[in-house]
């Protein structure tokens, strides 16, 4: 072999082309946001700093039963944050680690079954009451060690795998609490009679009380996982989710890595578990079944995995709506087609077309109705499931038959089928068929779903997480990320 | 350019040598996949400060010869040697922690990691700073985290205006194919390597980008202190930036040298290009 | 001892149900690399279309039609409907995702599965809905070997699920679609570039899957005699833990991983001492951390070597 002439030396450089270059770089972060006045909130929220708006949110949320929230909606708050805060330390392991963690509800159980045994009259002749600064740091800890032995598997186990042993974990967890020694551990009945939570010597016994504490305790989580994102463990998490293979030839002991996300995750968790039971007074073992992690996922997914900020609000959004759907038929009702006019607002542009589309909806919906009650007065002869001026303002618009049940069912599977339809059309029919789409989905709430709210709140949780993966991966708050295809 | 070394066997002990002490000795090197022999019996020697290029058609085992020595892989057979220490077996991280450092053929970034943080992320085998301290803000974490800043700083800073400031705080995916590269040789440099492993720095690259990865490894060797062993297809870095020159065919070595010995050597000559079909027929 | 060999029956059968719902599950990871959580509820599906097959024929006691023919077309609808029910899911939930990272299919499927089973809840309600299979088949028409009876629903669960498992594995290995198949399974983007229609064999692959699924359902229905909304995610537990400790991504690790659950289940619940049959699930969450841990691509399975 012989080589030609050695190619030429590159012309002298006046380094890259700052205005071009730097332009470009910033283009392609305003392409992240949201598109119209979202995005301007988006950026505006990004100038002000992340410190700033936790402030801000924390302020607002500890602001809120001031403006006189009644014991319901103070236990829909309770609730909310107890979800975002396990929303928040799931992020460490699946949005930080990139491992998924399908028992991670058990590390929730366990803190709040470890303060019950611990707070309670349940383990010997007068019970155990340790002071709660003792018992949530010990519980907690413990925790972080259950975190580090339910991890170890994944020293010897692909992704996939793992979260096949961890759900079994969880699983096991509520068998576990259901079936072994039910003297200590309360069997299906649980323990009640738990202590209270003492802040300072200050016995918190309120509903109110237990609001602003967790408050606090979200708004501290919060912010010592921020100091942690940025530190080097955080970034060995991050690298960890981005290449384990790359990030192990960078001198980070990958399984240590995701041990320790097991831990935190757990921890916080366990943190969630406490003050939740302690608000509760008691403990049962289906309080943590499958479910309560479907919603906690839902919360993250929809929120954003990966960033804090995204899963606690996340979190909040899901539960509100989650808890909101239980209330009066009048009022889920509010709730069910405020959320349909609103996400038609955002994603059906230009606002004539909307326009368009509603009026359409409504002749459309009459001249059913007429036709249908010119067919059959069997057909018209239920009245809507909702109640209140909802009730009144669509009675004669959507049909709803004197089987309402049977007619509904069918309705469900139609709905279905017809927004399958509805994604994988072109724009045009997609806008034809937005308006049969809305009545149909306005015909099964008032005859089926209002009546199920329970179901109902179910089926909306599968369909975030549905949705959200196909259309937007990276949740409300997140950054899209990239992916290297291997 | 060193003078030239006379087509080599094995390679000998720790000896002077025109580079100082041995940092890499790969002894009787086997690696099989079920039946297929990836690596037989292969001895390479890397001293101090020196430039070895590895070279060899696709196939060769070239790449798994860096997968074995950064602990991706555990040999069949035979030994290596780090600075005189074994590290067969060893887990990667431990490895990579010890002063072996490497890039990967196809890019392994951390694309939605910031540049910076791409090279940062890279220090924590070299720190200690518990969760806690860093939270924290306690002393060690907080002088920490300024000596990885700063580390992070001086080693981009070695590629100019290539990766510079205003470029840190973007994702790694922003970055042209040419900055990858480069940011993957930065993330390397920041574990502080005596070692640095580089698999085919210059492909894809176009004759200037070429060049400057030449004189790039020679800029690494005299600026930073590292042996390097390189991959390469792209025969004027080769020839250019070489010591010496290691040829490779189907996990053998087959040559040893300087590059004009390798490079007309007839057995890499038919590992490249076949055997002269003229040849064929003379002899049979 | 004929106690033993009673349980061992019982365990066999189920464990031949538990098979059949691992095969689909296997054969579906081993073409997109997907735990498809969803699998289980499929067959809740499947068994609830058996139910109502019986309801439309005159309900338990009063069939209007030959109790074979019952049967098959029981058996023939739940394949039916189940497969196209899969090959719909596939399609529109997680074809889109086919390249996207890993976790996004998972957590889909997590909420398919979530959505299947609340929307079985309210369109079917959560009321135990029975085969009460006695009632229109002949139980005392079976095998029985000293003091050990297998019933004939048992015969035919076994027999049906044996000729299926065959004649899956004929399949696989025998025909072109097995082919396609098995090398859309091994290397995806090289299949589509020997000719192979990718999209078509996913399908066919969920269809087959799925079918067996709801098949499964259907025998549940006749054994267990119990449908709610929620006997999928129970189930497909067990089938996940039969794949897994059988290998995943390989039909004979399947087979014998059913087996294997079945027999064990079996033989807890009937050795036990009282008060601790509860336990069952327990201890095969055991089996399968124990297994996991010693072998952990499973009993046949193959470890996967990554290209670097």
């Amino acid at each position: 072999m012989s080589l030609d002439a050695p190619p030429p030396a590159p012309r002298a450089e006046e380094g890259p082309q700052v205005g071009a270059d730097e332009w470009v770089a910033r283009q392609a972060r305003r392409r992240e946001y949201l598109p119209s006045w979202l995005g301007r909130a988006q950026r505006l929220g990004d100038r002000v700093g992340w410190w700033p708006r936790l402030a801000v949110a924390g302020l607002a949320a500890a602001a809120l039963p001031l403006l006189g929230l009644g014991g319901f909606q103070l236990q829909v708050g309770i609730d909310a944050l107890v979800i975002a805060l396990l929303a928040v330390g799931l992020n460490i392991v699946v949005g930080w680690a990139g491992v998924l963690d399908l028992g991670y509800v058990a590390f929730f159980g366990f803190g709040a079954y470890g303060f019950a045994l611990v707070s309670s009259g349940q383990i010997g002749a007068d019970g155990i009451h340790l002071p709660s600064y003792v018992s949530i740091p010990l519980v907690m800890l413990a925790a972080a060690v259950l975190g580090l032995l339910v991890g170890l598997p994944s020293r010897r186990l692909i992704g996939d795998y793992l979260a096949i042993v961890t759900l079994f974990f969880g699983e096991a967890f509520v068998e576990f609490t259901n079936n072994v020694a039910p003297g200590a551990l309360g069997g299906p009945n649980g323990i009640v009679g738990i202590d209270p939570v003492s802040v300072f010597g200050h016995k918190i016994t309120s509903n109110g009380g237990y609001y602003y504490l967790l408050v606090v305790v979200l708004v501290v989580t919060m912010a010592v996982l921020r100091l942690l994102e940025f530190s080097r463990t955080g970034r060995a998490w991050r690298a960890v989710r981005e290449d384990p293979l790359a990030a192990a030839s960078m001198t980070v002991p990958v399984n240590w890595v995701k041990l320790m996300a097991f831990a935190f995750g757990a921890a916080v968790a366990a943190l969630a578990g406490t003050v939740f039971v302690a608000q509760q007074i008691s403990v049962f073992p289906t309080d943590f079944d499958t479910p309560i992690l479907i919603l906690v996922y839902a919360g993250l997914i929809l929120g954003g995995a990966g960033s804090i900020a995204g899963a606690a609000t996340g979190a909040l959004v899901v539960m509100v709506i989650y808890d909101g759907l239980l209330r009066s038929p009048s009022d889920s009702g509010y709730l069910f087609y405020g959320l349909i006019l609103l996400t038609l607002l955002v994603k059906l542009r230009p606002w004539r077309r909307l326009a368009v589309v509603l009026g359409a909806c409504v002749a459309f919906g009459f001249a059913a109705h007429a036709i249908a009650a010119a067919i059959s007065a069997r057909a018209v002869a239920g009245g809507p499931g909702s109640t209140g001026w909802i009730a009144s303002a669509l009675h004669d618009w959507v049909i709803v038959p004197a089987n309402a049940t049977v007619a509904g069912n069918y309705g469900f599977v139609a709905l279905v089928c017809l927004l399958i339809a509805l994604v994988q059309a072109g724009p045009r029919w997609r806008t034809i068929l937005l308006v049969p789409a809305l009545y149909l989905a306005s015909f099964v709430w008032e005859t089926r779903l209002v009546t199920e709210p329970a179901i109902t709140r179910q089926l909306m949780i599968g369909a975030i997480l549905i949705v959200m993966m196909n259309a937007r991966p990276q949740g409300l708050l997140g950054q899209r990320r990239v992916e290297a295809i291997t | 350019m060193s003078a030239g070394e006379d087509v080599a066997a094995a390679a000998g002990p720790e000896d002077g040598g025109a580079h100082g002490r041995s940092v890499l000795q790969l002894e009787g090197l086997s690696l099989s996949f079920g039946g297929l022999r990836a690596l037989s019996g292969l001895d390479l020697e890397v001293r101090d400060e020196e430039i070895v290029s590895l070279i060899g058609p696709n196939g060769a085992g070239k790449t798994t010869v860096f997968n074995v020595i950064t602990g991706v892989y555990e040999p069949s057979d035979g030994d290596v040697f780090f600075a005189g220490k074994p590290i067969a077996g060893l887990a990667p991280h431990s490895i990579a922690r010890m002063g072996i450092a490497r890039t990967f053929q196809s890019l392994r970034l951390f694309l939605n990691m910031s540049v910076i943080e791409n090279v940062m992320a890279a220090t924590y085998g070299n720190t200690k700073a518990m969760p806690w301290e860093s939270v924290l803000r306690l002393p060690r974490a907080r002088r920490e985290e300024r000596e990885v800043r700063a580390l992070a700083a001086d080693v981009l800073s070695f590629f100019g205006q290539r990766l510079a400031g205003y470029r840190w705080d973007q994702p790694a995916y922003s970055l042209s194919y040419a900055n990858r590269r480069r940011l993957e040789i930065a993330r390397a440099l920041a574990t502080r390597p005596r070692l640095l492993l580089l698999d085919e720095p210059a492909a894809g690259m176009n004759p200037a980008e070429t060049h400057e990865i030449t004189e790039l490894i020679e800029r690494l060797r005299a600026e930073r202190d590292v042996a390097i062993l390189v991959i390469e297809h792209d025969m004027h870095v080769v020839a250019s930036c070489s010591d010496r020159v290691v040829a490779l065919d189907h996990g053998v070595k087959i040559a040893e040298g300087g590059f004009d010995q390798v490079a007309s050597h007839p057995a890499v000559v038919e590992a490249y290009l076949g055997r002269d079909p003229e040849a064929l027929s003379d002899a049979g | 001892m004929a106690f033993f060999f009673q349980e061992l029956v019982n365990g066999v059968t189920t464990g031949a149900l538990y098979s059949l719902v691992a095969l689909g599950f296997s054969m579906v990871y081993g073409v997109l690399k997907l735990l498809n959580f969803a699998h289980g509820d499929l067959y809740m599906v499947g068994a609830y279309v058996g139910f109502f097959v019986i309801q439309w024929f005159g309900g338990p006691t009063a069939v209007s039609i030959p109790v074979p023919l019952l049967l098959l077309i029981m058996f023939v609808l739940a394949a039916a409907v189940v497969g196209g029910l899969g090959v719909a899911i596939e399609r529109f939930a997680y074809r889109p995702l086919r390249d996207a990272p890993r976790i996004a299919p998972l957590i889909t499927a997590i909420g398919i599965s979530f959505f299947l089973e609340n929307a079985a809840l309210l369109l079917f309600g959560a009321q135990f809905r029975v085969y009460n299979t006695a009632d229109f088949i002949s139980l005392s028409s079976g095998i029985t070997i000293g003091s050990v009876t297998i019933d004939s629903v048992q015969i035919m669960v076994l027999v049906l699920g044996l000729a299926l498992m065959v004649g899956l594995r004929e399949l696989v290995n025998r025909t072109k679609l097995g082919k396609q198949m098995r090398a859309v399974a091994a290397d995806r983007e090289a299949a589509e570039m020997m000719g192979v229609n990718v999209n078509f064999t996913i399908a066919a692959t969920f269809f087959l899957g799925s079918a067996l699924a709801g098949v499964a359902g259907v025998m549940a229905g006749l054994l267990f005699n119990q449908v709610t909304p929620t006997i999928g995610f129970i189930a497909g537990l067990k089938a996940f833990t039969a794949a897994v400790v059988g290998g995943i991504g390989s039909l004979p690790g399947a087979m014998l991983g059913g087996l294997l659950i079945g027999v064990a289940e079996s033989m807890i619940t009937g050795y036990a001492p009282p008060g601790y049959s509860t336990y069952t699930n327990l201890f095969v969450f055991a089996v399968l951390i124990a297994v996991m841990l010693v072998r952990p691509s499973g009993l046949l399975g193959r470890a996967q070597l990554q290209k670097v």
